[in-house]
C-alpha cells in the first residue's frame, strides 16, 4: 500500500513535470520555427515543421541598417556581462562587510539596504535620468551598469549564503595567517561564494539583458542600442516592410546569448538551488 | 625567546560584558600550558586575546619583551589551530599549509621542504593533493598542525582543537600533539575543558572560572592539593566526593565527624574550626576496601547503589549521611548493587575546605 502511493505519486509528479516542460519549450519550439519561415507563412498560421527561410531571415536581419544586431548583441553583452560582474563582486563585498565586522552602523546599513530592496526602479527613474545627464553619461553604456555595483536583492542572497557556509573562523585564520582583509576576501571568502556568485551572476545577466525601461530612457542613438530596444523598435517599424519572418529571427539571436550563459553556468545553479540545505 | 605575560588585562566585550576582570598570568618560555574551566570563564577569549583576535580592553599583554597590545595577528609570530579546523575548503591541503608563506613570499623551493617535513611528522604526505572535504577529522585536525607548524611560530595556540574527534583518535592525537611541543620546542597554549587532557598534557594547567584564575599550577600540585573547592571539584576523575563535617576536638588531635563517621587528624590547621563545620573532601580512589587503612572511625558503610565493573577499575556508587559518594577500587572488588560494603577514608589522602571562602584549609 505504501509503495503504490509513492509510486502514483511518482507518476503525478512526472505528468506535471512534463506538461510543464512541455509549456516552457513549446513557446522555444514555435520560435526557432518561425525563424525558419517566412512572413506569408506565418501569416497562414502554425506548422510543426520548419521553413526553407532561415538564411533569407537572417541575411535580411544582418543587413537591415535601421536594426544593428550585430552592435545590439554587442551593447548587451558588454552591459549585462559588466552588470553581472559589477553586481556579485560588490554585493559579496558589502556582504562581507556586514557579515564579518561589527561596528556601530551595522543594523542601521542593513535596514537600509533593505529598504532599497523593496523601492520599484520606476519611482527613482526620473532622478536617475536627471543625474545621467547631469554627469554627462546620458546616451552612454555606462548607466546601464553602474547602478549595478549597488544591488540590495544580490547582497541579501549573499548575505544569507555566508550566514550558511562562511565561518568566522576561516577569516580569523586567514588573518593570523598574514593575509589582509581585502586578499582574504578574494582569496578565501570569494571562492567558497562561487556557488551563489554563479546563481546571481546568471539573474542579473537575464534581468540586465531583459531590461527594456531603463534603456529606452537613456539610449537614443541607434549604434548603443541594446537588444530589447531594437525588438521593440521593429514593431514601430514601417508597416509595409514588417516581416514577421525578421522577427523571430532577432529575437531567436537575441535569446543565444542567455542560453549559452546559462549552459556555461548551470552546474552551479544546481549546486545554488540546493544551497544552505547541504550543510557540511 | 617568547613568554606570555598578562597584566592586569581586562575584557570586557561590546555589550558590556566584562569577561576577564583581572588577569595576571606568566606563560614560560617553551612550555605547555593549558587553560581550563567550564563553559563560558573565558577560557577562548583569553586565547583570542594572545591571539590579537579580540582586543585587550586595559592592562598589558606581552609576548616576549614585547608589548602586543597594539600589534596584528600576523605580527605576533603566533599559530592557532581552531576547533572546527577552519581548513580554506578550495585549496588543497599543501595550498593550505602553504598559504601563510606564500603570503610572506618565501621562496618557493623552502615552502615546498617546509610543507613537506610538517607532512612528514604529522603523516600527511599522501593526501597533500586532498580537499579538506576528502578526509577524516583526525586528519583535518592534523592539517590544522601542519598549517601552523610550517610557519614555526614562537607561540603556538589551541583552542578545544580534539573535541570534535572520537575518543580514540582524541587519545592518539594527545599524544601526538605533546611530541609535536617536545619536538618543536615552542610555547604552547592548549584550551580545553577536559580535565584529562589537562592533566596528561600540561606542564601546567591554569584553571579558570569566571575569567578568574583560580590555581595555576602542575597537574600533581592541581591533583594533591587543589587550592579551593572549585578546583577540588574540576580536577580528577570521578570527581571528589564532598561531605559536610564537624571539627571535634580529641586527646589525639582532631576528628572530623560526619553521620558514624569520625575522621582522626593530627593537622593543627583545624584548630581555629573546631565546632564548625567544614567541607571534607576525598577523592573516589582514595575510598580503600582495605583493613589496612582503618584508622578509628575512618570508615563508611553504606549499601551500594550502583557498581560499575570496568574490569581493571570497580566503581561504587553510595549514599551516605546525605551525600553521594563514589568510590574507585581495584577490579578486584566484587560488590553488587544492594550488597552493604565499608569503606575507609584514607586519611593521609583527605582534603578539608572553609565552608564559607571554599578556599582548602590544610595546604
Ligand atoms: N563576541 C562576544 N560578545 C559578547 N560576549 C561574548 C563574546 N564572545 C564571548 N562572549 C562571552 O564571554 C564569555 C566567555 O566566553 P569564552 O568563549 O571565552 O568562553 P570559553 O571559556 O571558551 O567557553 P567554552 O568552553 O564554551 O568554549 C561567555 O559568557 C560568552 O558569552
Ligand atoms: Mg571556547
Amino acid at each position: 500500500m505504501e509503495k503504490r502511493t509513492s509510486y502514483g505519486r511518482t507518476i503525478l509528479a512526472y505528468v506535471v513535470l512534463i506538461i510543464l516542460a512541455f509549456l516552457c519549450l513549446f513557446f522555444f519550439y514555435i520560435l526557432i520555427i518561425n525563424a525558419t519561415r517566412n512572413h506569408a507563412q506565418i501569416q497562414q498560421g502554425f506548422s510543426f515543421l520548419p521553413g526553407k527561410s532561415f538564411w533569407v531571415n537572417l541575411h535580411n536581419v544582418m543587413n537591415d541598417a535601421n536594426i544593428p544586431v550585430m552592435s545590439g548583441i554587442k551593447n548587451s553583452l558588454i552591459v549585462s556581462g559588466a552588470a553581472a560582474i559589477l553586481a556579485t563582486y560588490f554585493s559579496s563585498l558589502t556582504a562581507y562587510g556586514l557579515y564579518a565586522y561589527d561596528f556601530k552602523l551595522k543594523r542601521p546599513a542593513f535596514i537600509f539596504i533593505m529598504l532599497i530592496l523593496v523601492m520599484p526602479t520606476q519611482v527613482s527613474a526620473l532622478g536617475f535620468v536627471r543625474l545621467v545627464t547631469g554627469m554627462g553619461m546620458i546616451n552612454t553604456l555606462w548607466p546601464l551598469f553602474l547602478p549595478s555595483i549597488a544591488a540590495p536583492a544580490v547582497f541579501y542572497f549573499m548575505y544569507s549564503y555566508m550566514q550558511s557556509t562562511l565561518p568566522l573562523d576561516l577569516v580569523e585564520a586567514a588573518r593570523i595567517d598574514g593575509s589582509s582583509e581585502f586578499r582574504t576576501f578574494n582569496r578565501i571568502v570569494l571562492p567558497i561564494m562561487k556557488p551563489a556568485i554563479a546563481v546571481q551572476a546568471i539573474f542579473t545577466f537575464v534581468t540586465t539583458w531583459n531590461n527594456f525601461f531603463v534603456p529606452a530612457l537613456i539610449i537614443s542613438d541607434n549604434s548603443k542600442k541594446t537588444m530589447p530596444i531594437l525588438i521593440a523598435a521593429l514593431r514601430s517599424a514601417d508597416f509595409m516592410k514588417f516581416d514577421m519572418g525578421k522577427v523571430y529571427m532577432i529575437i531567436l539571436i537575441a535569446i543565444l546569448p542567455i542560453i549559452i550563459v546559462y549552459l556555461i553556468l548551470s552546474r552551479y545553479i544546481i549546486a545554488g538551488v540546493t544551497l544552505g540545505g547541504v550543510k557540511e | 625567546m617568547a613568554g606570555i605575560t598578562f597584566k592586569n588585562v581586562v575584557k570586557t566585550y561590546d555589550n558590556g560584558v566584562t569577561v576577564i576582570p583581572d588577569l595576571n598570568m606568566e606563560i614560560k618560555d617553551k612550555e605547555f600550558v593549558v587553560l581550563v574551566g567550564p563553559s563560558g570563564c573565558g577560557k577562548s577569549t583569553t586565547l583570542r586575546m594572545i591571539a590579537g583576535l579580540e582586543g585587550i580592553s586595559s592592562g598589558d599583554l606581552y609576548i616576549g619583551d614585547t608589548r602586543m597590545n597594539a600589534v596584528a595577528p600576523k605580527d605576533r609570530d603566533i599559530a592557532m589551530v581552531f576547533q572546527n579546523y577552519a581548513l580554506y575548503p578550495h585549496m588543497t591541503v599543501y595550498k593550505n599549509m602553504a598559504f601563510a608563506l606564500t603570503l610572506k613570499k618565501v621562496p618557493k623551493d623552502e615552502i615546498d621542504r617546509k610543507v613537506h617535513e610538517a607532512a612528514e611528522i604529522l603523516g600527511l604526505e599522501e593526501y597533500l593533493d586532498r580537499k579538506p572535504k576528502a578526509l577524516s577529522g583526525g586528519q583535518r585536525q592534523r592539517v590544522a598542525l601542519g598549517r601552523a607548524m610550517v610557519r614555526n611560530p614562537s607561540v603556538f595556540l589551541l583552542d578545544e582543537p580534539l573535541s570534535n574527534l572520537d575518543a580514540k583518535l582524541r587519545t592518539e592525537m594527545r599524544s601526538q600533539i605533546s611530541k609535536l611541543h617536545k619536538q618543536l620546542e615552542t610555547t604552547f597554549v592548549y584550551v580545553t575543558h577536559d580535565q584529562t587532557e589537562a592533566m596528561t598534557m600540561g606542564d601546567r594547567i591554569c584553571v579558570m572560572k569566571d575569567g578568574i584564575i583560580q590555581q595555576f599550577d602542575t597537574p600533581q600540585k592541581l591533583y594533591n592539593e587543589p587550592c579551593n573547592l572549585f578546583v577540588a571539584g574540576f580536577i580528577g576523575s570521578p570527581q571528589m566526593n564532598f561531605a559536610d563535617a564537624v571539627v571535634e576536638k580529641t586527646d589525639q588531635g582532631y576528628e572530623l565527624v560526619f553521620g558514624e563517621t569520625r575522621v582522626p587528624t593530627q593537622r593543627e590547621e583545624l584548630a581555629p574550626y573546631v565546632g564548625r563545620t567544614v567541607v571534607l573532601g576525598i577523592r573516589p580512589e582514595h575510598l580503600r576496601a582495605g583493613e589496612e587503612y582503618i584508622r578509628g572511625g575512618n570508615t563508611l558503610t553504606a549499601e551500594v547503589d550502583l557498581s560499575e565493573m570496568m574490569g581493571s577499575e570497580t566503581y561504587l556508587y553510595l549514599n551516605y549521611a546525605g551525600s553521594r559518594f563514589i568510590a574507585k577500587l581495584p577490579g578486584t572488588v566484587i560488590a553488587p548493587a544492594g550488597s552493604k560494603v565499608t569503606l575507609a577514608l584514607d586519611v593521609d589522602r583527605i582534603h578539608v575546605f572553609d565552608k564559607e571562602t571554599e578556599k582548602s584549609i590544610l595546604n
